[in-house]
């Protein structure tokens, strides 16, 4: 069914019916509201704490989840007011756009709230305000009413900038079109921001294949990899917006499929791999949609660059071996491991690692296995005020430990695109099927 | 007769203070003015309030030649009036009296309206004019008087009466001085101002030579409590007084004269202290030696079980009436007065009264609180920097710790009354260092400052509470047309919207505790600015 509608134009059935939902979820929340305004109640609004000491890590499904604490904003609450009134203009405008079929982006929704309220003070000024003044406000707002409402900004119909891709044998339905994902020609499938307006019609795939760097990707698709392997091919290009996320998810729930992670092997690319897996830490309250606690991490390990051979000099001298043993128990139970590269391919594709990128590596295992790892001074020198930290629960594991430990040792990180340099087809045919087949990766 | 022979001759008190005038504030032609018109106020309030007559005084100043700087100054009261015998006497013989018994009243040594009349007569030559009648009397008594100086005696002039057509009583007292009136205005003013600031319960008016009338209208009917006249008490005795006492007594023995002189002495007090004294109970007290005065006066002041003295001879203004007083000057935005109780200095008893104005036309006070000082119901103009009151509040009270940031509107009024006010000098302009007066001013003061703060940390308690409101009404509007547009109806829209704003005000005005015309108006001011 095609109808024209208001200044949005020709407007799919599965969209009419996503607004219809959240104009229902939104009517709802705010006649509870105005319950209690009738009854003479003061006007408050619950929902879960979106704050980080209510963020924890769910040993069991294996994500970051928002905590059991919930907030009470009221609008009698001078410190509350504000923000109250913030969140109800936020609803308001995003009612609006619901109801005149708009996609509004973060942005727009910025804009389109922010106005001044001018009034008379009690000392008699006139006094100038605004809704908001940053986007940062605004956007704090929308997460609000996220967990508020308990949906995401995707199904209130809030865009966002399309940035993730996808091809592979894979027929979908976006919209009112069918599109099949086999056939993009040099081309790939812009993951669109509303994922869960995506139906899964038919595939032919036998795991996904999720590459952090676009370029990868590029060259994997051109080289036919998805073809001759049977995978989904996707990519984030660089940090997972909310659509990729969620549309991995969606393909590791729906079909069943296997999700591997390729990324760099420094921090950056282990934390990436960690917001796949186990959700960000900002957007906590997202996760149980966004999260694909099955994703494995196949590489670039820093194991596949040097060996294991670093990790068991370290893990000789007892007392190293004990503070190991204490971060995560099992180091020794580890498989060992021969490295892809040749000590002269090592020397001209690994990178130096910055500070920045010691930095995010404490804060993922902890202070502890740095301090046993490093042997430079002058790098140990410059974490010394990250002392204390004792990283994310879910970098716990041998693996991990022996990773970061290789990390701390060698200083050294490497791209993926080094290992197309290598040889695409040493990536694609040797390195990723190798990896794959033998289970050589981190769960 | 040889230079070094010096001839000594005896001066009348007249003559004395005709020479001397300057102790008694004569010293020019500016003080005189002010002086004149001091000493009888103080007389005609004198007659009144302490006889429990609400006071309706008029003062009328006039130029009183072409020429010369010479101006009649005329007084009248509603008071007692004064016998037709006494009054040559009276305005005519100095150190003539009626003030020697102990109670409470504003003249102190009855010299003052004396003075007056010998410096009119030396400046312009003219006689007092006094018309006088008591409220029970048929006729109405005139004198026009002068002063024999030399023989210190009242020189009359011309006398008569007339019948009473209407039922007045009180006197009327015109002298004529030479003075400087256009310098001594402003002194004249402040005077009646700061003497109407106390009195609310008086009709003043005072009309200047420009024939400008300056009045202050009763506001309210309490008068204070006139003062009972009592004996002495032990403690304020001294050899001169018990010299004198002994010499007019009429009693027998020196034991009824002690139990009949003063108070707090009965039989068995009056036996101790004469045993003490180690003289005969039964001695005539007109046979006392030098020396054994000295034993008695040393006997009665060192007994130390005497009851304080009694505070009837005093006639404290009252709280109601300091209160009073303080809105009809200042109309401020808090007041309060402290009425301490009363309390003694070396046998004289004494009562601190404390009033405190804040905001309104109080003035500033720049390192300190307005001091307005009062003894005995006069205010105290002068010497500011010497008194003990001023320097109590300067030193002795942290405003700070009373919420007052100064510089701020805000004036303390004290008010010292008692049988012997201590003042500095003879002036009767500052009050004197007394530990005892010190410590009840202090403690006065500083009750009065914790109403204030009280009334303050209320009003900064209201004004948070009012602020908080405002910060949350300002987002009614808003709040009210975002449900709006979520939940009504496009045609209802407005109606909805007011409606929603409408209970919304009634919320927050019972969670804020804060009136609903208050949120009603800011919500307002939003809605007019948005164009709503």
């Amino acid at each position: 069914m095609r109808q024209r509608l208001g200044c949005s134009g020709v407007t799919s059935k599965i969209d009419l019916e996503a607004r219809g939902k959240a104009l229902d979820i939104v009517k709802y929340s705010m006649r509870e509201l105005l319950e209690q305004i009738e009854r003479g109640e003061k006007p408050t609004l619950i929902m879960p704490k979106r704050t980080l000491s209510n963020t924890i890590y769910d040993l069991k499904h294996k994500m970051l989840l928002l905590g059991p604490e919930l907030q009470k904003r009221s609008f009698t609450d001078v410190n509350e007011a504000k923000k109250f009134m913030q969140t109800l203009l936020m609803a308001s405008i995003i009612y609006e756009a619901l109801r005149n079929n708009e996609y509004p982006t973060i942005r727009d929704l910025y804009y389109r709230g922010k106005h001044s309220i001018v009034y008379r003070s009690i000392d008699g000024k006139r006094v100038s305000e605004n809704t908001w003044d940053e986007q940062r406000e605004s956007d704090s707002v929308i997460r609000d009413l996220e967990v508020l409402l308990s949906v995401l900004r995707e199904d209130l119909l809030i865009l966002s900038k399309e940035k993730g891709k996808v091809v592979g044998n894979l027929v979908i339905r976006s919209g009112d079109d069918t599109i099949d994902l086999s056939k993009m020609g040099h081309g790939a499938y812009s993951i669109e921001p509303t994922p869960d307006l995506i139906e899964f019609i038919d595939v032919d795939a036998e795991y996904i294949l999720v590459v952090e760097k676009d370029a990868v990707f590029q060259q994997l698709h051109r080289y036919g990899f998805w073809r001759k392997y049977k995978a989904i091919l996707v990519t984030s290009a660089g940090q997972p917006d909310r659509a990729t996320r969620r549309f991995v998810r969606r393909l590791s729930d729906e079909l069943k499929l296997p999700v591997y992670i390729l990324a760099d092997s420094d921090p950056y690319g282990f934390y990436i791999y960690s917001v796949f897996k186990a959700g960000s830490i900002t957007l906590s309250y997202e996760s149980e949609r966004l999260a694909t606690p099955s994703a494995k991490f196949i590489g670039v390990m820093m194991t596949d660059i040097f060996g294991d051979s670093v990790f068991k000099k370290i893990i000789k001298e007892r007392e190293a071996r004990k503070t190991l043993e204490e971060v995560a128990t099992g180091i020794e139970d580890l498989k060992p491991k021969t490295p892809y590269l040749s000590e002269s391919e090592r020397s001209n594709f690994i990178i130096k690692a910055k500070t920045k990128d010691l930095e995010r590596a404490v804060e993922l295992i902890g202070y502890k296995v740095a301090d046993v790892c490093m042997e430079d001074k002058d790098a140990k020198s410059k974490i010394k005020r990250k002392e204390g930290l004792t990283g994310y629960p879910w970098f716990a594991t041998p693996h991990w430990v022996r990773e970061l430990c290789i990390f701390f040792n060698t200083l050294s990180k490497l791209e993926i695109e080094a290992m197309a340099s290598k040889g695409l087809k040493f990536l694609a045919d040797k390195y990723i099927p190798e990896k794959i087949s033998s289970g050589d990766w981190i769960d | 007769m040889s230079q070094y022979d010096e001839v000594y001759r005896a001066v009348s008190p007249a003559e004395f203070f005709y020479k001397y005038r300057e102790i008694a504030g004569f010293a020019n032609p500016v003080r005189a003015v002010y002086q004149t018109v001091r000493e009888l106020v103080e007389n005609a309030l004198d007659a009144t309030d302490v006889h429990g007559i609400p006071p309706d005084v008029k003062v009328t100043i006039k130029k009183a030649d072409e020429t010369q700087e010479f101006y009649q100054i005329t007084v009248e009261d509603n008071g007692i009036g004064i016998p037709p015998n006494i009054v040559p006497n009276a305005f005519g013989k100095v150190l003539f009296s009626s003030k020697y018994v102990m109670r409470q009243s504003r003249g102190m040594y009855g010299l003052g309206v004396k003075m007056v009349v010998l410096y009119a007569q030396m400046t312009t030559g003219r006689p007092v004019e006094v018309i006088t009648s008591k409220p029970n009397f048929k006729r109405i008594y005139y004198f026009k008087l002068r002063i024999d100086v030399n023989k210190n005696e009242p020189v009359i002039l011309e006398a008569g009466s007339w019948r009473k057509t209407r039922d007045w009583h009180g006197t009327i007292v015109s002298v004529t001085i030479e003075g400087d009136w256009n310098r001594a205005k402003s002194r004249v003013l402040e005077y009646i101002n700061r003497t109407a600031t106390i009195l609310p319960y008086a009709n003043i008016a005072l009309l200047t030579p420009e024939n400008e009338i300056i009045y202050y209208p009763r506001v309210v009917n309490t008068m204070p409590r006139p003062p009972v006249e009592t004996k002495p008490h032990p403690q304020g005795l001294d050899l001169e007084f018990l010299s004198s006492l002994v010499k007019n007594t009429g009693f027998e023995t020196l034991e009824k004269l002690l139990i009949n002189s003063f108070q707090s002495i009965g039989e068995a007090t009056a036996r101790q202290i004469i045993q003490k004294a180690g003289l005969d109970p039964a001695k005539k007290p007109e046979s006392l030696t030098n020396e054994e005065l000295l034993a008695l006066v040393n006997a009665i002041k060192s007994y130390d079980k005497y009851r304080p003295p009694s505070p009837k001879s005093l006639s404290p203004l009252g709280e109601e009436i300091i209160t009073a007083g303080l809105k009809r000057a200042f109309e401020p935005e808090f007041v309060t007065a402290v009425s301490r109780r009363p309390s003694a200095y070396s046998g004289h008893p004494f009562i601190v009264e404390v009033g405190l104005a804040y905001g309104g036309k109080t003035p500033i006070g720049e390192d300190k609180p307005v001091v307005l000082r009062y003894a005995n119901k006069i205010p105290l103009l002068y010497d500011e920097a010497t008194d003990m009151v001023v320097e109590v509040v300067k030193d002795e009270i942290s405003w700070d710790n009373y919420m007052v940031s100064l510089p701020a509107p805000i004036l303390v009024l004290v008010h010292v009354c008692s049988t012997k006010v201590p003042f500095k000098g003879v002036g009767k302009e500052s009050i004197a260092d007394i530990p005892e007066l010190r410590r009840e001013v202090k403690l006065g003061i500083m009750e009065a400052a914790r109403g204030l703060k009280q009334y303050l940390s209320k009003k900064i308690r209201e004004e948070e509470a009012k602020k908080r409101a405002e910060n949350i009404a300002k987002y009614i509007p808003e709040v009210a047309r975002s449900l709006s547009i979520i939940l009504a109806d496009e045609d209802s829209f407005n109606a909805y919207r007011s409606e929603v704003v409408r209970k919304l005000t009634t919320v927050v005005a019972k969670r804020t505790g804060v009136s609903l015309d208050l949120i009603q108006g800011i919500v307002k001011s939003v809605e007019a600015e948005a164009g709503v």
